[in-house]
């Protein structure tokens, strides 16, 4: 008798040819940006979607084109970060991203809904939803990287949710990844978490950039500058086996600029913040064009 | 999933869609063999885990529309084809940059989401229409392109049924060994001299 493996086609029911025309349709769609880049982090509460809308601005600002899909589906907050505007406009090649002040292009499944709406699919049973949640996600994701009319973008970053799962399910979808941004705070519970997310993408990028960004290092006193430590090291923290390309300290400042979706100037700006934002994002560039050296 | 015929060996090819209906898909396939026919139903999570994927069983005709996953199925979504009934009205294409979302023009309680801006969206309301092929027409081919004249298929009908399928997939491996596509009665009178009938 035949096995599955004897037979050629799909008999008619033409899914295995229209999955095949999706992933056509991303890669077509991807092969005009430059660099795409995973923000991620196995921890939550860390500070990805902060880190991903700064060091996108701090690009933009130097001048060049880029672009965020914000992919934490239930947890999205770039919209709100960017005080862009919801609003969708469907044309033939794509749906139009919305674009921030500083000329960031930004894709987010928020866009659709009203503020405050939380993500909601239409079911025909609620029962047992586990069985396909993850399947409609990974296909939002999809759609938001094909079916969004981008730019030709230099740099396009991928704000992934937290899970250690996250960054796998991605390079499923973008095997053109070209590198890693790894957020973490220096607490020990951040790093013995992160730990395990590097690992899996160590195994999973295969020798493309895994870079870290140690997020909330210190305090910047709003008042007179001085920096405190957030976190007290402790000799039994795992290290983060990674290249570290910058330290964001925490500042109130940059906080309320970003609760209020307002755009915060790391070009200009004289704080210890926008300078870290400086180093950090000239850092970012230098290993993204380090391969095509 | 391919689906065979075991009697026949024979992979079985799709030939209906049906629904769905309460959340149940009904798919047809038929062994190009022996015509034999088998009816796959699904339950509410596969129908759902098969409208995850985006695609529409049995192919499409035309391109999907950019992002009709997020739009068709999220509950309140700017294009979405669905309208739960506490669906919130989505936000619209024309607000100004600085504008807070404007609610769709009738903001009753009970209002549907917001027109979208893709004009061309023509799906029906329910989201799992959208899942199978359009018309549901048969998509029962012969195998390897092989046709059959009307007068052929007339005088296939002379056999009697019991042992009908087993001479038409003997006629037709006789015809695909022959390099021929088109069964008629010379064809099958060459058969029929070959095998002795």
């Amino acid at each position: 008798m035949k096995s599955y493996h004897d037979i050629a086609t799909d008999g008619g029911s033409g899914v295995a040819s229209q999955v095949a025309d999706q992933e056509s349709r991303l890669l077509e769609r991807l092969s005009r940006i430059d660099h795409v880049v995973a923000v991620m982090s196995g921890k939550g509460g860390v500070g990805k979607s902060m880190t991903t809308v700064l060091l996108a601005t701090a690009l933009a600002q130097k001048g060049l084109s880029v672009g965020i899909v914000d992919a934490d589906i239930n947890g999205a907050s770039q919209v709100k970060m960017t005080g862009i505007a919801r609003q969708v406009k469907v044309e033939d090649e794509g749906v139009s991203p919305a674009r921030t002040d500083s000329g960031v292009e930004v894709m987010s499944i928020d866009l659709f809904l009203d503020e405050g709406s939380a993500v909601r699919w239409n079911a025909v049973t609620e029962r047992s939803t586990f069985t396909w949640r993850g399947m409609v996600e990974v296909a939002a994701i999809r759609e938001m990287l094909a079916d969004t009319a981008w730019s030709k973008l230099d740099v396009l970053f991928i704000d992934l949710p937290p899970g250690t799962d996250k960054l796998p399910n991605l390079l499923d979808l973008v095997p053109t990844l070209s590198a890693a941004i790894v957020v973490s705070i220096p607490s020990e519970v951040s790093s013995y978490v992160v730990n395990k997310s590097v690992s899996i993408a160590r195994e999973s990028l295969q020798g493309k950039p895994i870079l870290l960004i140690e997020n909330m290092t210190e305090f910047v006193c709003p008042n007179c500058d001085t920096v405190h430590k957030l976190f007290e090291s402790s000799s039994d923290a795992p290290t983060l086996d990674v290249d570290s390309i910058g330290r964001i300290p925490f500042d109130p400042s940059l906080s309320r600029t970003i609760d209020q979706g307002m755009t915060f100037d790391s070009v200009s700006g004289s704080t210890a913040t926008a300078a870290a934002l400086r180093t950090t994002s000239d850092r970012l560039l230098e290993e993204l064009v380090k391969p095509q050296i | 999933m391919k689906f065979l015929c075991v009697d026949c060996d024979s992979q079985m090819a799709l030939s209906e869609t049906r629904g769905p209906d309460q959340g149940s898909m009904t798919v047809v396939f038929t062994c190009k063999s022996c015509e034999r026919q088998i009816a796959m139903l699904t339950n509410a999570q596969e129908t759902q885990m098969v409208h995850s994927l985006g695609v529409k069983i049995g192919g499409r005709k035309s391109e999907p529309r950019p992002m009709e996953t997020i739009r068709g199925s999220l509950v309140g979504a700017a294009g979405d084809g669905a309208s739960a009934p506490d669906a919130t009205p989505a936000p619209t294409a024309t607000s100004a940059p600085d504008a807070t979302p404007a609610p769709a023009a009738t903001s009753a309680p009970d209002a549907t989401p917001a027109p979208v801006t893709d004009e061309s969206e023509s799906e029906g309301k329910c989201p799992f229409s959208t899942m199978v092929v359009e018309g549901s027409q048969p998509q029962f081919a012969q195998p390897d392109g092989i046709q059959w004249t009307s007068e052929a298929e007339e005088r296939l009908q002379n056999i009697p049924s019991f042992i009908r399928s087993m001479v038409k997939r003997g006629i037709e491996d006789h015809a695909k060994a022959q390099g021929v596509k088109l069964i008629d009665k010379e064809v099958m009178a060459s058969v029929r001299e070959n095998m002795g009938m």
